[in-house]
């Protein structure tokens, strides 16, 4: 409980490294987590940091695993990830382990180059031969008009000159062929139109099975084209046409013996390819599967080692170079793990001279550091997601464990939702260590996180729900109403009593729609409900009435109280940082104010609670009212509650009117006090420069010591002095502030507590709806079809009730109860304006390859 | 358009601009530049580019790092921002994102039709051309040789079509001629786009009309620079000149009519956005070139473009900024590697 009621007390240590032992001694501490390191190199950039071509090489040594674990993945090898970490390579090691990479990074790269290469030749030969497969039916076509120009009939005369010139024209007859895109196939058309205005023939058909790019690996849909065309000028533009496209162009056989002969050869090379590609791969696999033993520990060592030397970084030279001076915050408990840490690491470097510690004091607010487990780290979560507490505060983490479940409990009362969720948080909790929950992402993860929240909640949320007695908007009968019914009627009392009662008879049933019980009636009201609210009240058509006094009361009573906890956890801080004068001219006339009109207010309501009974409620004056009147002072008196009401009330009254001049006034004048030596305000001008005189004389001697006591301790005086400048116009418009926000707060933060009675409301009307809408309409109908239809019925409420119900319902109640804690409760006594204490620890380093791998 | 594009902005646009405005966050800042400026190496330069939005995007090259690898990859990140820009915009925010990329493709083309006089091959200059301004035919271009050759081939199904309307003739193409080609291009370009934005109305008028002013402007005056002592006749670049920019049309006759620097300078003065900005010219030794003053212009321009909501502007600026934030690298890194150390701070700062 201590460590959960404050942060731990932090003290700012120098660490002297040997550096030749700095790096070993970082892996002790990094192992462990200690402490968390200062930057004492603020202000030089990051590339002219002393270890800068370490951090380099850590780099490099990053992108060849990066590499390695890149091809093992594209090998779909598994990669085995290793249970525990190890530590962080030894120095000697390290340079070991980087030739070790860099050549099996060289290795890699040239026989997955070979493969490549192999691949897209493999891959330009298969598409050849589909491609000479295609092109053999386009021929086909062809031969119809083919042997007509080749075989031209030659006629008489001039035959010799037209045979030449066929021959030219058949010379520069040419054909390109080759695969493309299919995307790309209809521009590739209309350019070919444009820029050869006709002067081709292009056949194109589309490949029957995928084939994969050579150039990117993608598997798409291809077409092959055929284009025949004359004349040299217009072979070169459909040569760079194909370019432009990214065809692939293959040489096309001019006869049938060609193509056959291209066919057989490609079908050897294929063959002959295919075995050296498997040859190649089951080399490469085998290498791949080498290094995907070892890749894991070096991918987590490579991260340790960049880790060190950045913390390395942010260390400081002495003056001699022989030792590097850290300075850290360390938690005051584990001084003692930090000194055998740098024992740890000196002796396992075998250094000479041990590195050493020595704690400095300082002047500067250390980092907060609240040791949290699995249990208590969600409801520390949400105090800090408002913000982190300052250093030695009070944190409300603790309270909020019980505190923040129950608002928003009594925001979700059903006993039945309160169970479901307590179900599901429990199954969260007993599978807690299952690996899938772990990993989960996104809102699995947000749950899995809060899942002790939740249990709680749930739980709550059942005792809220047994108080309220609704279990899925419908109330339990448990122990047997205290109401009696019958005793109602006319026939069960003697007649003397009739007179005087307004009792039932036979008429009455029958006539009327709406009965009344009258508890004042002998024999109806048995006594109260052992546990939370009559059941009767289910049936009762004022149960609205009677259960919105019941909630708006109750909020109003756990609102104060949570506030005036705030406030006295408020005093607590003021004791712990020693400003007593705090507590006097500050907390006290909050409470005062807050308990002299709200605390009264309780009063009100308990006592007109335990006052009034059944027979006297006719007379029970409005709280309301009378707590208007308290601050009207009406003319005409009222019968209050109880004798002497209006004496307490102004009494009441004039604490509260007293109470802020203090508030607004008394911090501002008491420091002003101190501030001018303690002298009495208004003697003379004298004594009072005297004083001051004095006090600065102090201040300034004061002052030189430390600065001097500095500077034997280290030279490079990081650390400054903060005086405080008094500044009394500032003081007093702070307190004037904070007083006008705790003032008006008071009022609007009781209003707002009234949201607990609104939530539940709307909870249990909404649940209600649920109920007359889907479940009431089910069962109404007869038994035959009845049964067919619950079923659908019953799942579409199981469904709205876990979305609407569940979910929805308690993230808004969730965020109220959040509000609730924020703003109500923690204004009055929470700062949170410290930050985060942040170990240097490798367990915060990711041990996964899924991030190196983006 | 209707009025008032704050109802209706964020349906279609909300998102993105959500993003560029995010993107604008990350850009490099004075302290960013400064540290730069110490780097020692081109490693120094990775190493703090990581500290920036960059991140690690350098992780995955090899040793030894140059110049050009960092320039390509910026590259390669902008594109990519682009790009998702581009696929999730919707009308006429898609078309505003065409228009944009209409100017690269232009120097691209004109790129490739340069290397295809000088019988480079295709592959080489590829590399060099702005992704931005890629597209699937562009590699055809070197078929064409002549203008209307070149539109009634290969582009006249770009979005960069409607700008070859003035300059279709048979010249064929020489240096010059591409030149002319380009400028041509860049004019009709200029004034569409302009038209655009005009049409647009709203917000994004008023915040890309001098944008678009200014670039129309700044093209006038380097045509004009750089053709003094050219065999460009008078008249011939006057035609050049985009007619939607201030200067238009009493600047642009005048600027027609300049034969030197002096007379330039002169016309400059007419104008109140222009005479502080010729006045901050430096003249021969040391000082800034014109070049830089107009970069200096542009970049306040931009910077001022993310003061309004609601409107296409912080694109195009973010995409400016950005690219001016790329030449700001490249030349820091590129005097780191010369080690010419003495000219590393003339880079245009960001504000």
């Amino acid at each position: 409980m201590g460590s959960l009621f404050r942060s731990e007390t932090m003290c700012l240590a120098q660490l002297f490294l040997q550096s030749g032992t700095a790096y070993e001694c970082l892996s002790a501490l990094g192992e462990k987590g200690l402490v968390q390191f200062r930057d004492l190199n603020q202000n030089v950039s990051s590339f002219q940091r002393k270890f800068v071509g370490e951090v380099k090489r850590c780099e490099e040594l990053e992108r060849i695993l990066a590499y390695l674990v890149q091809e093992i993945n594209r090998a779909d090898i598994p990669l085995p990830e290793g249970e525990t970490s190890p530590p962080a390579p030894p120095l000697k090691q390290v340079l070991e382990m980087q030739e070790q990479l860099q050549k099996l990074e060289v290795e890699l790269r040239e026989v997955t180059k070979n493969k490549e290469k192999l691949r897209k030749n493999l891959l330009e030969l298969i598409e050849y031969t589909h491609m000479l497969r295609v092109t053999k039916t386009f021929v086909k076509r062809n031969v119809e008009f083919e042997p007509t120009y080749e075989e031209f009939p030659p006629l008489e005369n001039d035959s010799l000159l037209d045979y030449s010139c066929m021959q030219r024209l058949g010379a520069k007859l040419g054909f390109v062929s080759g695969l493309i895109n299919q995307g790309k196939v209809e521009a590739f058309e209309k350019m070919l139109w444009r820029v050869c205005k006709g002067y081709t023939i292009v056949t194109y058909a589309e490949l029957d099975e995928p084939l994969e790019d050579p150039e990117t690996g993608e598997v798409i849909k291809w077409y092959v084209f055929l284009i025949s065309f004359w004349g040299e000028q217009i072979g070169h533009k459909v040569k760079k046409i194909c370019d432009c496209y990214h065809c692939h162009v293959y040489p096309y056989p001019n006869t049938a013996e060609e193509r056959k002969e291209i066919q057989e050869g490609l079908n050897t090379r294929i063959q002959d390819l295919y075995t050296v590609l498997h040859k190649t791969e089951d080399y490469l696999r085998q290498v791949l599967c080498k290094a995907a033993e070892s890749v894991y520990s070096h991918v987590i060592q490579v991260k340790k080692m960049k880790a060190i030397y950045h913390m390395l970084n942010m260390c400081s030279f002495d003056v001699t170079n022989k030792c590097l001076i850290a300075e850290v915050w360390c938690p005051e408990a584990d001084l003692h793990d930090l000194r055998r840490a740098l024992e740890d690491g000196s002796r396992e470097s075998g250094a000479t001279i041990p590195s050493f510690m020595n704690t400095i004091p300082t002047k500067e607010t250390p980092p907060t550091l609240i040791r949290t487990n699995k249990f208590t780290e969600g409801f520390q979560n949400i105090v800090d997601a408002y913000g982190v507490g300052s250093y030695r505060e009070v944190n409300p983490a603790l309270f909020t464990i019980i505190t923040f479940p129950f608002l928003f409990a009594v925001m979700f009362g059903d006993f039945g939702h309160g169970f479901v969720m307590f179900l599901f948080a429990l199954l969260l909790v007993l599978n807690e260590n299952h690996p899938r929950l772990k990993q989960s992402q996104e809102i699995m993860r947000m749950f899995f996180n809060g899942r002790y929240i939740l249990l709680l909640m749930g739980l709550f949320s059942v005792y809220t729900g047994l108080i309220y007695n609704d279990c899925f908007s419908k109330s339990v009968n448990l122990f047997g109403s205290g109401w009696n019914v019958s005793a109602m009627y006319s026939s069960s009392h003697a007649p003397a009593e009739r007179r005087r009662m307004v009792l039932w008879n036979d008429s009455v049933v029958r006539r009327s729609r709406v009965l009344q019980l009258d508890p004042s009636v002998p024999g109806v009201f048995q006594g109260p409900y052992p546990l939370g609210i009559d059941p009767i009240w289910n049936l009762a058509t004022n149960r609205l009435t009677f259960l919105n006094s019941f909630k708006m009361k109750m909020s109003v009573i756990l609102g104060i109280i949570h506030m005036t906890f705030g406030v006295i956890l408020g005093i607590f801080n003021h004791l712990h940082f020693r400003k007593k004068f705090n507590i006097y001219l500050v907390s006290v006339p909050e409470l005062l104010f807050m308990l002299c009109i709200f605390g009264y207010l309780i009063f009100m309501i308990v006592y007109k609670w335990l006052v009034y009974s059944a027979e006297t409620s006719r007379v029970a004056p409005s709280i309301l009212i009378e707590f208007i009147n308290m601050f009207l002072f009406p003319a005409s008196e009222t019968n209050g509650l109880y004798a002497g009401q209006e004496h307490v009330q102004r009494l009441l009254l004039a604490v509260t009117a007293l109470s802020v001049p203090v508030l607004f006034l008394g911090k501002p004048l008491f420091l002003l006090w101190l501030h001018n030596g303690r002298s009495c305000f208004g003697v003379s001008r004298s004594g009072y420069t005297l004083i001051r005189k004095d006090s600065e004389e102090e201040v300034s001697l004061l002052g030189s010591q430390d600065i001097e006591e500095g500077n034997n301790q280290m030279e490079d005086g990081c650390r400054e002095m903060t005086c405080e400048e008094f500044n009394f116009g500032e003081i007093l418009m702070t307190q004037v502030i904070h007083s006008i926000e705790y003032c008006l707060g008071c009022i609007s933060n009781t209003a707002s507590y009234l949201r607990l009675w609104a939530l539940s409301l709307a909870h249990a009307q909404l649940s209600d709806v649920l109920w007359t809408m889907l479940v009431r309409v089910g069962l109404r109908v007869d038994t035959t079809y009845g049964v067919l239809l619950l079923l659908p019925v019953i799942a579409l409420f199981a469904v709205l009730t876990i979305f609407i119900l569940l979910i929805m319902e308690g993230l808004s109640a969730f965020l109220h109860a959040i509000r609730l804690h924020w703003v109500e409760f923690q204004n009055k006594f929470y700062v949170g304006a410290g930050t985060k204490f942040v170990p240097f620890s490798f367990r915060l380093l990711s041990s996964k390859f899924s991030d190196d791998v983006a | 358009m209707l009025e008032g594009a704050e109802f209706y902005f964020n349906v279609d646009h909300g998102y993105l601009e959500g993003l560029v405005r995010g993107c604008k966050a990350s850009l490099l800042t004075q302290q960013d530049y400064i540290n730069l400026v110490q780097c020692e190496t081109l490693e120094d330069v990775k190493i703090h580019l990581q500290t920036t939005d960059y991140g690690n995007f350098l992780a995955n090259e090899t040793n030894p790092l140059t110049v050009s690898k960092i320039d390509t990859e910026m590259r390669k990140k902008l594109c990519r921002e682009f790009e998702y820009f581009r696929n999730h915009s919707l009308e006429p925010l898609s078309t505003f994102f065409t228009y944009m990329t209409c100017s690269y493709m232009i120097d691209n083309v004109i790129l490739l039709m340069n290397a295809a006089l000088q019988k480079k091959s295709v592959k080489e200059i590829l590399v060099k051309c702005h992704p931005l301004g890629r597209f699937t035919e562009m590699e055809a271009v070197n078929i064409a040789e002549t203008p209307s050759d070149l539109f009634n081939a290969v582009l006249v199904e770009t979005p960069l079509a409607p700008f070859f309307q003035d300059c279709m003739s048979e010249n064929t193409l020489d240096e010059l001629n591409i030149e002319l080609l380009r400028n041509k291009l860049y004019k009709s370009y200029l004034e569409a786009f302009y038209k655009f934005c005009k049409n647009h109305g709203d917000v994004t008028a008023e915040i890309m009309c001098p944008i678009l002013e200014f670039e129309a402007d700044r093209r006038a005056f380097i045509i004009t620079l750089n053709s003094f002592g050219t065999e460009l006749s008078k008249d011939d670049r006057e035609t050049l000149y985009p007619t939607c920019g201030k200067l238009y049309p009493e600047g642009l006759r005048l600027l027609a009519q300049a034969e030197d620097f002096d007379q330039m300078r002169r016309v400059a003065e007419h104008y109140g956005v222009y005479k502080p900005l010729f006045e901050a010219v430096g003249d021969g030794s040391g000082g800034k070139t014109l070049e830089d003053v107009f970069y200096e212009h542009e970049v306040q321009m931009n910077v001022l473009a993310f003061n309004r909501q609601f409107h296409y502007g912080v694109f195009y600026a973010y995409t400016k900024l950005k690219e001016q934030e790329m030449r700001n690298i490249v030349w820091i890194a590129e005097c780191i590697s010369q080690r010419h150390r003495t000219k590393i701070n003339s880079y245009i700062p960001i504000l």
